[in-house]
């Protein structure tokens, strides 16, 4: 065939990390949240896959999932309305004798009939915690050229600094890894609290479909939860992991101060390029007029979408759509979801407002830079 | 299934006045407003007054109006029954002709309309920036038991002869069609929007194509032959916003009063009547510390690092440090270098504005020209373009045009 597809299928997890960021899953979940002014989170890695010919992605959702199946819908922005392969949703599939799946291996496990059933060779997985602009051919380039059961990719980067809080294994897993000189994962570290430059893992994987399949078939049998942690950490030795270093642009979401640090991070031009342009990110289109600033607007260091009115004052902020600043009104280091209003004579500082909040005339709130400020969906204050 | 409604949009326009910006593309498809084009505001009126399906009769350089139609997605029109329909001129077994005349690309598609079955047909242009809802047209159409109706708007007195004029009774039945009289009977000017029952359409239609002395148009020849025949036709007065764009000046006019939605009339900020567009699929807008943006519109991947005031700018359109936009319309992909200064004109789409040069000028007593800069032109550092100028090819650097 010319121009086929990429001969691999597409798994992304969209509740992986949820409770890392409580505030913002309450009315959603990683996948739904709102990045970079008219993004979620599941656009990066699913544009990816797309921008790469990964053009049959199942989504495999938990809980709280409303909002991306309204975002996602019938997969069309991502090109994924197709016959053969496209976007699939896959919610819990209740039976008497399960309950509610958490984590990589049961989530899968839920899929393995539809796993069996497809084409492909391969298959690449990710989480949605992290935007990036992934290049998945390049993944699976040295996936195979190296022979691997199981390629990982990763970061060289500093861990957070939400890992070294004393709550942070309740927060889910996050591993570290030795490398050989070629590439092969030699040992891999849950959760460790190092500082200084780590091999990080991003959790996006290469792997036959077969070897899945086997692979998650014999874990749940055995009431294994965690892939890296329960499938591949003890076998090592045994499996040839390899690992793929992505030295990319990488937006990961750790906490709410993460959130809110790694927004505010690309009203720099080079990391806003750096995320953005080497393929396009698609997302859900909202038919939004374009930003109308009206005479007396002062606007410095902004980022912000369409659909926005503003009159008054915004200075380093991220804007999304449908946002409305009033005369007189002042913003400053904020992060405005969608719809939200701000009117006059009001004065936000530091915080993050979720959707369709409206600060009534005169109000003032402010967070501060180490800690911002968060107001929650549909609330006016 | 037979439709109530079908629409056919005349896009086959050339617009000439239009020079720079409609050489390699049709009129319809000229941008508007930041991320629409002129044909985004027929095709969302149809979706919001609720007609799915549209034929786009198209002819003059029609490559990129197709495309940016494509499968009708963005306006809610890709559907199993109806939706949008692109008709160019095609080949018969009698042969084949370009569209004669607005009439004759109506005459060429009975048999798409046929298809459908509809009762009436509405007529509309593809050069008009307009919201309308054409439900309110047909019930009014309705109403009065016409067998034609067409939208009208009340004009100045003083500028009526500039117009196609209806004369109406009391009633609003026409009673006279002035085509661009000398001395206007009336101020009532066609918008070029007409509503007909499809079997007087049909059979004034063939009637037109049989008479080889017609120059088969609506305003010369369909409509004076329905009034000859003293057939029930009904001037239906509108009362929003309505610009034919088919000039410089114009379409730079209401691109500036979209920045003025409260004293112009033309709200494109109207959750209950949404413009339609396809997206460009760019990040946010970046509007950086050096940056000053007062009284504009700024669409999505716009990089602003100079002064824009009183401007309207489309997707991706970048100002760098230094350099100044004020009462400028600057389309999709243009890059506006440091120390340019570029004022009351309109530049078109992918230009590139070198250091230093000069578009245009702000207008003074006794010059209020519209400078146009044509797609895809690159205007050297220090050049100058006069307020007058039309550019539709490179000027280097240091030159003046």
């Amino acid at each position: 065939m010319i121009n086929s597809s990429t001969n691999a299928l597409g798994i992304i997890f969209p509740n992986s990390y949820d409770n890392m960021v409580p505030d913002l899953v309450n009315v959603r979940l990683m996948a739904s949240i709102p990045f970079a002014s008219r993004y979620r989170m599941v656009d990066f890695v699913l544009s990816s896959m797309v921008n790469c010919g990964v053009n049959n992605v199942s989504v495999i959702v938990r809980n709280n999932y409303h909002s991306l199946m309204d975002h996602l819908g019938s997969g069309r922005e991502w090109d994924l309305v197709r016959k053969h392969g496209g976007l699939h949703i896959f919610p819990p599939f209740a039976e008497k004798k399960s309950s509610l799946y958490k984590e990589r291996v049961a989530s899968l496990a839920s899929i393995l009939d539809f796993l069996r059933s497809q084409k492909e060779k391969y298959v690449v997985m990710s989480d949605a915690n992290i935007a990036v602009n992934f290049d998945f051919n390049a993944l699976l380039k040295r996936h195979i050229e190296t022979g691997a059961d199981v390629t990982v990719a990763y970061a060289k980067e500093e861990l957070p600094e939400s890992v070294f809080k004393t709550e942070a294994n309740d927060r889910g897993f996050y591993y570290t890894m030795n490398i050989e000189e070629d590439g092969r994962v030699s040992k891999m570290y849950v959760n460790p609290r190092r500082r200084g430059i780590q091999n990080f893992s991003l959790n996006i994987f290469a792997i036959e479909r077969e070897l899945l399949i086997d692979m998650i078939n014999t874990a749940y049998v055995r009431g294994q939860v965690y892939f890296e942690r329960d499938v591949l950490l003890p076998k090592l030795d045994d499996l040839n992991v390899q690992s793929y270093c992505f030295d990319g642009y990488v937006a990961r979401i750790t906490d709410i101060k993460s959130y809110f640090d790694e927004n505010m991070k690309l009203l720099d031009g080079k990391n806003l390029d750096g995320l953005f342009s080497a393929a396009p990110i698609y997302t859900k289109i909202r038919d939004d007029n374009p930003t109308r600033y009206l005479k007396g607007a002062v606007v410095k260091n902004v980022m912000a979408a369409d659909g926005c009115v503003i009159e008054g004052e915004v200075e380093n902020s991220i804007l999304f759509r449908g946002v409305k600043v009033a005369k007189g009104a002042k913003v400053k280091n904020c992060i405005l979801m969608q719809d939200t209003q701000i009117d006059e004579g009001a004065c936000v500082e530091y915080l993050i407002t979720d959707k369709d909040v409206h600060f009534t005339a005169g109000k003032t709130m402010r967070g501060t830079d180490s800690y911002p400020g968060y107001v929650s969906k549909g609330h006016t204050v | 299934m037979a439709k109530e409604m079908i629409a056919m949009l005349l896009a086959g326009g050339q617009g000439s006045r239009l020079y720079a910006l409609t050489q390699k593309l049709a009129k319809p498809a000229v941008p508007f407003g930041g991320k629409y084009r002129i044909i985004d505001f027929p095709l969302s009126n149809c979706v919001n007054s609720g007609i799915d399906t549209v034929g786009i009769l198209t002819q003059y350089q029609p490559l990129e109006l197709n495309e940016y139609i494509g499968n009708g997605q963005p306006w809610d029109l890709d559907r199993l029954h109806g939706g949008v329909h692109i008709l160019p001129p095609y080949q018969q077994a009698s042969g084949s002709d370009w569209y004669k005349g607005t009439a004759n690309a109506i005459y060429q598609n009975i048999s798409f309309i046929e298809r459908y079955n509809p009762q009436y047909v509405i007529i509309l242009s593809g050069d008009q920036i307009c919201k309308q809802d054409y439900s309110e047209f047909l019930k009014f159409h309705k109403e009065k038991n016409a067998e034609f109706s067409v939208a009208v708007m009340e004009v100045p007195w003083e500028e009526a002869s500039r117009f196609g004029l209806m004369v109406a009774d009391e009633d609003d039945r026409i009673t006279e069609f002035q085509e661009k009289p000398k001395e206007p009977k009336s101020n009532l000017a066609s918008m070029g929007i007409y509503i007909f029952n499809w079997d007087i359409l049909r059979k004034y239609l063939m009637e037109d194509e049989a008479d080889p002395e017609s120059e088969n148009d609506f305003g010369n020849n369909i409509i004076p032959n329905l009034l000859k025949d003293q057939r029930r036709m009904y001037a239906y007065h509108f009362k929003g916003y309505w610009k034919d764009v088919g000039t410089i000046s114009s379409l730079w006019e209401a691109n500036m009063e979209v920045l003025d939605p409260e004293h112009s009339g033309i709200n494109l900020f109207d959750d209950d009547w949404k413009i339609y567009s396809r997206n460009s699929g760019m990040t946010g807008h970046r509007i950086s510390e050096t940056a000053l943006v007062e009284d504009s519109m700024i669409t999505d991947g716009c990089r602003i690092n100079g002064t824009v005031k009183h401007s309207v700018l489309f997707a991706g359109v970048s100002v760098a440090e230094g350099a100044v936009v004020e009462d400028a319309v600057v389309m999709g992909g243009t890059v506006i270098k440091p120390g340019a200064v570029v004022k009351h004109c309109i530049v078109a789409e992918n230009v590139v504005i070198g250091e230093n040069a000069v578009v245009g000028a702000m207008p003074d007593e006794n010059d209020s020209g519209v400078a146009t800069v044509g797609p895809g032109v690159y205007v050297g550092d220090n050049a100058k373009i006069g307020p007058h100028a039309m550019v539709s090819k490179n000027v280097k650097d240091g030159e003046e045009a």
